[in-house]
């Protein structure tokens, strides 16, 4: 253990890090007296300094939050009601292990579904590793399918690249001339941490930097030189137009799309009508886009001719109806401006990234805990739409992740592969964040049993049968990699786990006691945090433990598919064809008509041409705030302060509604009803509102939202490859 | 009258308007590095200023803090002396056991004060509080803890003399009046809006 620096007032200086899911990996000085974080410090060693969020600077009201879930304990009254008693420790672990004893026996290991989220996306505690191996070993599972950040993003990589590898590091911008922020709002997904500071710089030195987005987002306003406002869900429609405009005008770089891609014929084919009579022109582009045809031509002779231009597209534009059309379309144009594997360019899978090891630099990691055989997996055929080199579980056994709610409520009846009796949550607030909060209600109440860990009571806690309290990031180790420099990160334990609260490797451990599998308890928290460094580029384990951080020392920033571009004989691509694959003789082969071979446009069904929108006229989508990580944070009150949560309408729609800034207002389709004070502003094209997501779902008596909960307005259907839908929605907008 | 007053090496503020994302980081991190509650104190506030219709609107902020006036009316009009500037660097400091508090007072440097520095909190006859500009810090080589936490460095603090040399003397931004009576301590790069 190194020297501990005394400050004022006699504080222990202890660096740690924070990694909640909010795209960013930031460092922490964590000033402790007495055993109390008294205060924090962002990062102040050298640049580029890994400084942190608003949120980050209010941890200590996370971790000595008033209403944080303190011990054990066993709901009381109705399912949903919020009626808990506390229980002690061996109580609760007796209880979840005897119920996972009796479903297994009574129903087969398939009728435990298993849940996690993002809610920590560290590398031990983060996902679901802990409790996935657990039950894994135990007695098998029914998982879930489907990446819901950016499916769609990771679907159209495969199939593209052949890898989902695909992001430089965020620091190459500074090599671009020019940049597209497509969907991409950094100041308030941070994604990663210094990617905003990346792009100031680039500013000033004189790119050009250009953002598409339905609204005029803080990001837009600071970096962005054009902001051209869009349509939600018809993303697709403008990049095909581009592509026609650089045929047409002979702008595309023939040279590179003949020596490193394939099937560019039978995408140029469509895109000038010539496969189905449709020549996708800008003016075709324009009715369903809401962007003129000027302004597209203008964008795609710049990004044509700009070289290099990194295309960023954002991972909400994948949120949509046909999202993997969007992603595979921005690649189709990265590689036609022939931007891939160039300094300054970017493969058009940016947001694929920097969180997380493994889709930018190629960080050497040891083993992670496995999530291990799950049996369950195996009692049914793999998805027509799983592709060969994805090798993620694509088992029919599996509940896509938009249809938890849809299958817990009709089982095997509604063609699910079981009857699930019994739902475990972990690092997710399933109720709160999927869509369709209505039908989150009717389902839990089919439960037999529910176990939440948690560190709030939140609105899924609310409806466990057993909440067991996990404890914050500061209350155990853990490591992750990743960022726009590329390092690693300790996450280290600054305090001791508070109340009764407990790391979820400590609650796995319990609960394998229980369970009969001492198998599991192979490695400590410690061992595995070694075992995961050993196998890393990071030197000494303890020294990059107490000063929390290492980087990774590279001459210059990481270019994905340098070595493909500049070597291609010995780097082929890791595709059938060995090159990028703008035409996929893989999806060609699945015949799904939704999927083809080469990027296309689809009309959405609750999209802005949908004849529904005669009664829900406006489109809505969920985007981040600077005051939550999704649902984290929502409680802490120097973040509550920064802003109101409110629907963000423009002025035009709320004129037409009568509608007043800071009116209540609800906001209502066919799935539910919320209400929510409205902003009213410039900042959002009309035919668009935008209702934060993260916003907790408080239904009134009547089941009206009062928390502002997008999720009780949005689709749980899936997109073609399996995207989650979140932005493609319709919904009205009256005075409350 | 202080405007007469030496002051050996007066500190200041820079602040570069055209970076700030209006994250919000500064505002949490003075609250947190103070232990200030949330509530009606804020040493730090950032406003938001707004231009334009759709589809060109235009948007950016100003960071609210106290920026050590040369010439600082709050000192002049406390009726106890209860507001001083350090001889050594001009941070303008409140001694608060000095303060009659607002009910007595009626917040005479508040209403004097263009930027709206003064703050109080949510009691009986608050006393006045405000930005003490990390007087702790500097002590320890450390400049404030907004300049230190901003991702995106838009704020900058040293001495003024240093400040001018470095970044010039911008005194201009939108939302923004530099007050000739007060002087602000402040340099700014302002963002310039596309529309107004």
């Amino acid at each position: 253990m190194g020297s501990v620096k005394r400050s004022i007032n006699q504080e222990k200086e202890v660096m740690s890090g924070c990694a909640h899911h909010c795209g960013g990996i930031c460092l922490w000085k964590v000033h402790v007296k007495d055993g109390l974080i008294t205060r924090l410090e962002a990062d102040d060693g050298p640049e580029p300094q890994l400084r942190g969020c608003a949120k980050g600077h209010a941890l200590r009201q996370q971790i000595y939050a008033p209403d944080r879930l303190k011990y054990p304990i066993k709901r009381i009254g109705q399912r949903g009601s919020g009626e808990f008693q506390r229980i002690s420790w061996s109580e609760a672990l007796d209880t979840v292990a005897s119920q996972l004893k009796r479903v297994k026996d009574t129903y087969g290991p398939s009728a435990i579904l298993f849940s996690y989220g993002g809610g920590n996306v560290s590398l031990l505690h983060g996902m679901g590793r802990i409790i996935g191996r657990l039950l894994a070993m135990f007695s098998g599972y029914t998982g879930t399918w489907s990446a819901p950040s950016w499916e769609a993003a990771l679907f159209a990589s495969m199939v593209t690249y052949g890898t989902t590898a695909v992001a430089n590091t965020g620091d190459d911008v500074l090599n671009s001339k020019l940049i597209i922020l497509w969907g991409v709002d950094p100041v308030v997904t941070i994604h990663s941490t210094n990617f905003t500071w990346y792009l100031i710089q680039a500013k000033e030195k004189g790119t050009k930097i250009i953002s598409i987005d339905p609204r005029y987002t803080e990001s837009t306003a600071t970096f962005a030189h054009q902001w051209i406002p869009i349509k939600p869900s018809t993303d697709t429609a403008m990049l095909l137009a581009m592509a026609y405009v650089m045929i047409k005008e002979n702008l595309h770089d023939r040279v590179f799309i003949d020596q490193y891609t394939m099937g560019f014929d039978k995408f140029r084919d469509y895109v000038l009508g010539i496969e189905d009579g449709i020549p996708k022109t800008p003016s075709w582009a324009e009715p369903i886009t809401g962007v003129s045809a000027t302004v597209i031509e203008k964008l795609s002779r710049e990004y044509a001719t700009t070289k290099s231009a990194a295309l960023i597209s954002g991972i909400a534009p994948g949120r949509t109806a046909f999202g993997e059309q969007f992603h595979r379309a921005t690649m189709t144009l990265a590689s036609m401006t022939g931007n891939v594997g160039k300094h300054g360019g970017e493969a058009a899978g940016r947001s694929l990234g920097d969180q997380y090891p493994f889709h930018t630099y190629p960080f050497k990691v040891g083993p992670q805990m496995p999530y291990g055989d799950n049996p369950v997996d195996k009692e049914a055929p793999i998805r027509n739409i799983a592709l060969k080199r994805y090798k993620v579980p694509r088992s029919y056994a599996r509940v896509h992740f938009a249809k938890q709610a849809d299958a817990i409520l009709k089982g095997k009846a509604g063609g699910y592969h079981a009857d699930y009796k019994l739902f475990f949550v972990f690092n997710g607030n399933p109720v709160n964040q999927h869509a369709y909060a209505k039908k989150w209600v009717e389902a839990l109440h089919q439960l037999e049993f529910m176990v939440v860990m948690e560190q709030f009571m939140t609105s899924t806690a609310k409806y466990a049968d057993i909440v067991l309290p996990t404890c914050t990031l500061w209350e155990r180790n853990d490591i992750i990699a990743g960022g726009t420099t590329p390092h690693y990160v300790y996450l280290k334990k600054v305090i001791e786990p508070m109340y009764e609260s407990k790391s979820p490797l400590q609650i796995a451990f319990e609960l394998a006691d229980r369970l009969g599998i001492p198998e599991y308890k192979d490695k400590s928290e410690d061992e595995w945090l070694r075992m995961l460094i050993e196998g890393s580029e990071v030197p000494d384990y303890d020294d990059f433990k107490e000063k929390s951080i290492y980087r990774v020392k590279l001459s210059e920033p990481y270019v994905a598919f340098k070595d493909n571009i500049e070597d291609p004989g010995n780097h082929p691509f890791e595709t059938d064809s060995g090159k990028i694959e703008i035409y996929s003789q893989e999806l060609a082969d699945k015949q799904i008509p939704l999927l083809p071979p080469i990027p296309k446009y689809f009309d959405p069904p609750e999209g802005p041409n949908d004849p529904l929108t005669s009664k829900y006229p406006l489109q809505l989508i969920t985007c981040r705030t600077k005051r939550r990580a999704h649902t984290q944070f929502e409680t802490l009150p120097w973040l509550r302060e920064l802003e109101d949560n409110r629907v963000m309408i423009n002025t035009s729609d709320a004129k037409a509604r009568r509608i007043q800034n800071n009116d209540l207002v609800s906001v209502f389709n066919d799935r539910g009803k919320i209400v929510i004070p409205a902003m009213v502003t410039e900042r959002i094209m009309p035919g668009v509102i935008n209702v934060p997501q993260g916003a907790w779902f408080s239904p009134d008596e009547k089941g009206i939202d009062r928390g502002g909960c997008p999720n009780v307005l949005t689709n749980d259907e899936y997109s073609p490859c399996g995207a989650l839908i979140f932005n493609t929605a319709l919904v009205q907008v009256e005075k409350a | 009258m202080h405007s007469e007053m030496k002051i050996k090496l007066q500190l200041g503020l820079y602040f570069n308007q055209t970076r700030c994302t209006g994250c919000y980081a500064c505002i949490v991190a003075c609250k947190d590095w103070h232990n200030i509650p949330a509530g009606p104190a804020s040493w730090l506030r950032v406003h938001s200023i707004e231009k334009g219709i759709y589809p060109n609107p235009c948007l950016g902020f100003f960071v609210v803090l106290c920026y050590q006036c040369i010439d600082p009316p709050c000192i002049t009009v406390c009726p106890e002396n209860a507001i001083f500037k350090r001889e050594d660097d001009g941070i303008v400091v409140v001694d608060r056991k000095r303060c009659l508090g607002r009910d007595v007072c009626g917040g005479k440097c508040s209403d004097i004060c263009p930027y709206n520095v003064p703050q109080y909190d949510a009691e009986d006859n608050p006393k006045m509080q405000k930005c003490d500009f990390c007087l702790e810090r500097w002590s320890e080589g450390k400049k404030p803890i907004c300049v230190c936490s901003c991702p995106t460095r838009a704020l900058d603090a040293g001495p003024l003399i240093e400040l001018q040399v470095k970044y010039g003397d911008g005194k201009k931004g939108e939302g923004f009046n530099y007050s000739e009576r007060c002087k602000p301590s402040i340099i700014i790069h302002p963002k310039l809006y596309l529309a107004t």
